[in-house]
C-alpha cells in the first residue's frame, strides 16, 4: 500500500537490501581469489566426510524434487481461482514493490523488534546459502578460488552470519515462549516449534562442526586462519579443554556434519509443509500487490450477466486472492491492529485468511478434478458454504475496511477486497444482511441517502449564510457536501465552516443542493455493488453534464470514492479533501488564521484520507498555523491510526461483541489530555461525539469532537457562524 | 395456492416535514421535488406474507396495483422480492376516488384473474391510514376476511391467522378463498436478491383500465366515490410559554401551583 505521497520523503534506509552490495563485494573477492596460487589457506572440502559429495547431491536432488512437488500442488489449488485482471499491468512498478516490499521487507520493519529479529534471521540464510554455495563450486566446478585472503574473508563472514542468524534464533525464542503472549502465538502449532528450533540446531550444529575440523587441522597447524573463523574458533577453543583425542574429535565431527547437513536439508523441506514457504510466496505476492489506490474496490465488468455475485464459493476468488492465502504466516500483525478485534469484535483477519487456506486445501482438490471431469464451476462440490460454515455472517460485517491489516501486513495480503468480495455475495446472491445495514442500502435506493428517517433536506445547511452558489459549469470548483454533510444535525456546522471558509479564500464555486445524491460509497462497500453502480453512473452523468472539474469533499469516503473509483466509470475529476484546500488557501495567503483559539487539541487521522489516500500532512499544518493550538498526538497515528469505528458500512449497523470501537478510540483521544479531538470526518465525528461521553460521563471536562474545519473557522472569523445565530 | 397481494405507492413517508406540501385550491398534496413515491410498507410486508407461504406450498403469487403509471416502480419492487406477475388498474376514471371504488375495481381484477384463493394486504395504506380497502375487497368478493395478521399459515384447508387484539393475540382458522389484512407484526420485508431484481425489470406489468375489468366509468374513481373530501390541511401548531414570576424556587414553584389549580389542571 502506498505511505503518504505528500509526506517529506525519508532517507530511505538500505539496511533491507544490504545483501546487494555484499553479494558483489563477494563476487570480487571471488575473483581475486580465483587467480590466487593453491598454497595459501584454505581447508579441505568434504574434510573426514568421504561420502559427503554424494550424499549432499541426494538431499539436494530430494529437495528440489519436493520444492517442485509443492510448487504444483499449490498451483494446483490457487488454478481454480478465477483470472485476475491487471495483473501484469505496471511491471516496473510490481519489480519495484517485489523488491522494496519483498526483499527489503519495508513492512517487517514496522515493527522493530520483529524487523531485526527478522532480518537477522534472514540474512543469515542469504548468506550461509551463498557461503554453501561457494563450498559447492570450488569442490565441484574446476574452479578452485576457496583459499588465500578471500578464504579467510569468507571464513569470516561465514561465522558473522551464523552468529547473526543465532541473535535472531535467540530472539525468536524469547518472543516465543518467554515474552508475554504475543500476536504470534494466536494461531500457533507445531510448525512453528520445528522452523525455529530446527534453525537454531542448524545453525548451531554448523559451528560444532567447524570447531572440530579446526581443532583437528588448525588450532594448532595454522591458528592464525583459524581465527577469522572467531565463533567455531571460540568454540574450538573452548572444546580443548576436554583434550579429545583425535579420532574422538573426527567421529564427533562426522556425526554433527551428518547431522548439520541432514538437519538443514530437512529444514529447508519445511518450505513446501509450513509456512516458510513464505520466502517463496511473499516477494512473488509482493509483485503481485495492487498498483492502483488501495481506496479502490474491483468493479463487477457487465455485473447484469453475472451467474453468481461477489464471492460465495472459493473458486470464484481470482487466483491472486486465492494465491495471497499461501503467502500468510501467520504474524498476527493484521489481528493487531484490527479495529474490530480490539473491540473484541468477531473478526480477525487472520483467522480469517487461515480460514479461507484451510478451506482451500479441504475442497480445493475435489474443485479441480470435478472442473476436469466435468467442465463446469463444481459450486456444488464443497460440502460446506464458504459463507456460513467456513466464514460466519458476523466476520464480514465487522469489517470497517479501513485498511489497517492490509497496511501492516508484512507479505502483503489484500483482505479488504476479499471481504467485500463475500459480502457482495451476502448481499446480491443471498439478500442476508443485518436490518439497520439493510435499511440504508433501501433508503440509498428510495431516497438517494442512507440517513434513514432524517427531518433534514439537501438545503437545509443553507440557513443563515446568505447566498449560496449554485455550480453552474461557471466555477472553479463544485463543493460537494455528501448526505451526512447535509442530512445529519452535528454535521452542519462542519458544513457551513467550510462553505464560509471556501468562500473566504476567494475561490470561484458553487454547490448542488436538492441535486445532490448519495454517490454510493456505502453500498459498494456493504457490497451491494449493482446498487453502487446505478448510483456511480447517475452521479458521473450529473458531473458531466454540469461540467465539473474540480470537487472539493468535507467527507474522505466521498473524496475517496470521486477519486478512485469514479475513473471506472469513466469519472476523471480532480478530487480535494477540504482539508488540502484548506491548508493550500492558508500557504497562499488567501485565509489568513488570526485569532488565537487557545485549544489542546488531538488530531484523528480519518481511515480513508490518512491510511488509504495518504493525506497525513495537510490537516496538521492547518493545525500548526492556527494560533494558540497545541497538538499531543495520539499513539495510533498515522498510518496505523485506529478507526473511529464508521467505515465500511458500519456507521449503520449494530456492533456486536464486548466494546464499541468509537469507545476505544474515544478513550485513547481522552487519554492524551486534550481538550478537543479534531477530525476530517463526518463520520468519525458523530463516532466521537457518541464515544466520548460513554467514556466519560461527567459533562464537565469532557472532551469535544470538532471538524478542523470548525476549528480554522473560529480562528479565521472569531467565531462560528452557529455561535453567532445562538447568540443573536 | 394463488395469492393476490394488494400494494399503494404512497409518497414517501419519510418526506421532511420542510418538504411536505398541500394544495389548499385543489385539496391536494403537493409532490416534494425530488422526493420519488414508496410502495406502502404494510404493503411490502403483505407481500412477505404470501411469498412465504408461495415457499411453504408453492403456488403462485399477482401483485396488483391501483394508480400512476409511476406505481410501476411498487409492482416491480414486488416482483423482486418474488412474486410472480404484476398488474396495474390504470385509468383516468380512477382517479380521486375512495377506498369504495378502488376495493371495487381490486375485486374485479381479482374475479378477472379468475383462479385466485387468497388476497392479502396491508394492514392499511401508510398514507391515508384509513384500513378501509382489504374488508371492502372482501365485501365485493363475498369471501371472509381476517384482519390486523401477525401470523398467516397455510394449513391443508384454508389459513390460520394469528391476529393482533388490543390486548392480545387470537389465531382464527378460515377456509379459502378468503382476505387477509397483514399488520407490522409479521416481520420484515426481505431485501430482494439482485437476480431476482434484475428478472423483475425484464417482467412486463399488465395495464387494465375500467374497460377492461367491465366497470362502468360512472361507478368507480371520483363518480362513484362515496367519500367527500371537505379540507385538507397541515394543522397548525403553536406554543405558548408564560414565564412564572418568583425570586426562590419556593415562590416559584408555589406561583406554579396556584396557576395550575387556577386552570383546574391539579
Amino acid at each position: 500500500m502506498a505511505e503518504s505521497t505528500n509526506r517529506p520523503a525519508r532517507p530511505q534506509r538500505l539496511v533491507g537490501a544490504w545483501w546487494g552490495p555484499a553479494v558483489g563485494l563477494s563476487a570480487l573477492g571471488f575473483y581475486a581469489s580465483a587467480t590466487l596460487p593453491a598454497d595459501t589457506p584454505t581447508r579441505e572440502i568434504y574434510f573426514n566426510i568421504p561420502q559427503g559429495i554424494w550424499a549432499v547431491y541426494v538431499f539436494m536432488s530430494a529437495l528440489v524434487g519436493l520444492l517442485v512437488y509443492g510448487f504444483v500442488r499449490h498451483s494446483s489449488l490457487w488454478s481454480i481461482g478465477k483470472p485476475t485482471p491487471g495483473v501484469l499491468r505496471d511491471v516496473p512498478q510490481r519489480l519495484r514493490n517485489a523488491i522494496r516490499l519483498g526483499m527489503a521487507q519495508d513492512k517487517v520493519r514496522r515493527d522493530r523488534y520483529a524487523g531485526i529479529m527478522h532480518w537477522c534471521i534472514f540474512s543469515s540464510i542469504i548468506v550461509l546459502t551463498l557461503v554453501t554455495a561457494q563450498v559447492a563450486i570450488d569442490a565441484d566446478s574446476p574452479l578452485d578460488f576457496l583459499h588465500g585472503p578471500y578464504y579467510l574473508f569468507f571464513s569470516f563472514y561465514g561465522d558473522l552470519f551464523g552468529l547473526i542468524g543465532l541473535i535472531g534464533v535467540g530472539m525468536a525464542l524469547y518472543r516465543r515462549y518467554f515474552a508475554q503472549m504475543h500476536r504470534i502465538r494466536w494461531d500457533e502449532r507445531l510448525e512453528d516449534h520445528l522452523i525455529i528450533v530446527g534453525l537454531g540446531l542448524v545453525l548451531l550444529s554448523g559451528f560444532f562442526v567447524e570447531a572440530a575440523r579446526i581443532m583437528v587441522t588448525e588450532l594448532e597447524q595454522h591458528p592464525d586462519w583459524a581465527r577469522w573463523s572467531f565463533g567455531a574458533f571460540t568454540l574450538a577453543k573452548g572444546l580443548d579443554v576436554f583434550g579429545f583425542e583425535e579420532h574422538q574429535l573426527l567421529s564427533f565431527h562426522a556425526a554433527a556434519w551428518w547431522f548439520h547437513v541432514s538437519m538443514a536439508f530437512g529444514w529447508l523441506g519445511l518450505i513446501v509443509f509450513t509456512r516458510l514457504d513464505h520466502i517463496f510466496f511473499a516477494p512473488i505476492n509482493a509483485f503481485f500487490l495492487r498498483t492502483d489506490s488501495p481506496g479502490r474496490l474491483a468493479k463487477i465488468e457487465n455485473i447484469e450477466e453475472q451467474e453468481v455475485f461477489g464471492v460465495g464459493f472459493i473458486q470464484d476468488f481470482t487466483w491472486k486472492q486465492l494465491f495471497e492465502l499461501d503467502a500468510c504466516v501467520r504474524c498476527g500483525r493484521c489481528t493487531e491492529v484490527c479495529p474490530a478485534n480490539i473491540s473484541g469484535q468477531p473478526l480477525s483477519p487472520m483467522h480469517l485468511i487461515q480460514d479461507l487456506k484451510a478451506h482451500l486445501a479441504n475442497v480445493g482438490p475435489a474443485i479441480a478434478q470435478h472442473r476436469h471431469e466435468t467442465g463446469d464451476a463444481g459450486r456444488e462440490v464443497s460440502p460446506v458454504a464458504l459463507i456460513g460454515d467456513v466464514i460466519h455472517d458476523e466476520t464480514l460485517w465487522a469489517c470497517r475496511t479501513c485498511g489497517a491489516c492490509v497496511q501492516e501486513c508484512p507479505v502483503m495480503i489484500e483482505h479488504v477486497p476479499t471481504i467485500v468480495d463475500m459480502r457482495r455475495y451476502l448481499v446480491m446472491s443471498e439478500a442476508r444482511i443485518p436490518a439497520t445495514a439493510q435499511a440504508a442500502l433501501e433508503n440509498m435506493e428510495m431516497r438517494g441517502h442512507p440517513w434513514r428517517g432524517t427531518a433534514l433536506e439537501r438545503t437545509t445547511w443553507m440557513e443563515g449564510l446568505g447566498e449560496v452558489p449554485i455550480f453552474d459549469g461557471s466555477q472553479d470548483y463544485l463543493y460537494w457536501v455528501g448526505c451526512s454533510g447535509s442530512l445529519v444535525e452535528r454535521n452542519l456546522p462542519i458544513t457551513k465552516a467550510v462553505f464560509r471558509l471556501v468562500k473566504e479564500s476567494g475561490a470561484s464555486f458553487g454547490v448542488l443542493g436538492q441535486e445532490e445524491t448519495c454517490n454510493g460509497d456505502p453500498a459498494r462497500r456493504l457490497g451491494n455493488e449493482y446498487l453502487f453502480q446505478i448510483l456511480a453512473q447517475q452521479l458521473v452523468e450529473t458531473f458531466k453534464a454540469k461540467n465539473v472539474q474540480k470537487v472539493i469533499t468535507n467527507c474522505p469516503h466521498c473524496f475517496n470514492t470521486f477519486k478512485n473509483e469514479y475513473p471506472q466509470f469513466d469519472g476523471n475529476f480532480e478530487v480535494i479533501h477540504h482539508t488540502e484546500f484548506l491548508a493550500g488557501a492558508m500557504q497562499t495567503g488567501a485565509l489568513k488564521a488570526t485569532h488565537a483559539v487557545n485549544a489542546n487539541v488531538t488530531y484523528h487521522d480519518s481511515c480513508y484520507l490518512g491510511r488509504i489516500n495518504g493525506v497525513y500532512d495537510a490537516p496538521r499544518q492547518i493545525l500548526e498555523l492556527v494560533p494558540g493550538t497545541n497538538l499531543t498526538e495520539m499513539q495510533r497515528n498515522l498510518s496505523k491510526g485506529l478507526c473511529c469505528g464508521a467505515g465500511g458500512g458500519n456507521m449503520w449497523q449494530e456492533e456486536v461483541g464486548e466494546r464499541r470501537v468509537n469507545h476505544v478510540r474515544s478513550e485513547e483521544a481522552i487519554g492524551t489530555g486534550a481538550d478537543q479531538v479534531i477530525s476530517n470526518c463526518p463520520f468519525c465525528i458523530q463516532m466521537f461525539e457518541d464515544g466520548v461521553p460513554a467514556i466519560h460521563p461527567e459533562e464537565e471536562g469532557r472532551m469535544r469532537p470538532f471538524d478542523i474545519a470548525e476549528l480554522l473557522e473560529k480562528s479565521v472569523f472569531g467565531e462560528t457562524v452557529t455561535a453567532g445565530e445562538q447568540s443573536s | 395456492m394463488h395469492i393476490v397481494v394488494c400494494a399503494k405507492q404512497i409518497p414517501d413517508p419519510e418526506t421532511p416535514p420542510a418538504a411536505f406540501k398541500i394544495d389548499a385550491a385543489t385539496n391536494k398534496v403537493i409532490p416534494a421535488a425530488g422526493i420519488a413515491p414508496v410502495l406502502s410498507q404494510f404493503d411490502g410486508i403483505a407481500a412477505e406474507a404470501a411469498l412465504r407461504i408461495k415457499e411453504a406450498k408453492g403456488g403462485k403469487v399477482t401483485v396488483i396495483s391501483l394508480g400512476a403509471e409511476s406505481a410501476q416502480a411498487a409492482i416491480k419492487q414486488v416482483l423482486a422480492m418474488g412474486a410472480d406477475e404484476g398488474v396495474l388498474l390504470k385509468d383516468a376514471a380512477f382517479d380521486d376516488g375512495d377506498s369504495y371504488t378502488t376495493a371495487k375495481a381490486l375485486a374485479a381484477a381479482i374475479k378477472k384473474l379468475g383462479d385466485v384463493d387468497a388476497v392479502f394486504c396491508g394492514r392499511q395504506a401508510a398514507d391515508w391510514d384509513m384500513g378501509q380497502v382489504g374488508l371492502l375487497v372482501a365485501e365485493e368478493l363475498g369471501w371472509p376476511v381476517a384482519i390486523i395478521a401477525k401470523g398467516v399459515e397455510a394449513t391443508d384447508s384454508g389459513l390460520k391467522i394469528q391476529r393482533v387484539l388490543a390486548d392480545g393475540f387470537e389465531t382464527v382458522e378460515m377456509p379459502l378463498p378468503a382476505v387477509v389484512t397483514v399488520s407490522n407484526e409479521f416481520g420484515d420485508p426481505r431485501y430482494p436478491k439482485l437476480p431476482q431484481i434484475m428478472a423483475a425489470a425484464k417482467k412486463t406489468v399488465t395495464p387494465w383500465a375500467a374497460a377492461d375489468l367491465g366497470l362502468d366509468a360512472g361507478s368507480v374513481g371520483k363518480a362513484g366515490a362515496r367519500l367527500q373530501l371537505q379540507k385538507l390541511f397541515i394543522p397548525e401548531k403553536s406554543s405558548k410559554v408564560e414565564l412564572i414570576a418568583g425570586d426562590t424556587p419556593q415562590e416559584q414553584a408555589a406561583a406554579l401551583v396556584a396557576k395550575l389549580v387556577a386552570d383546574k389542571t391539579l
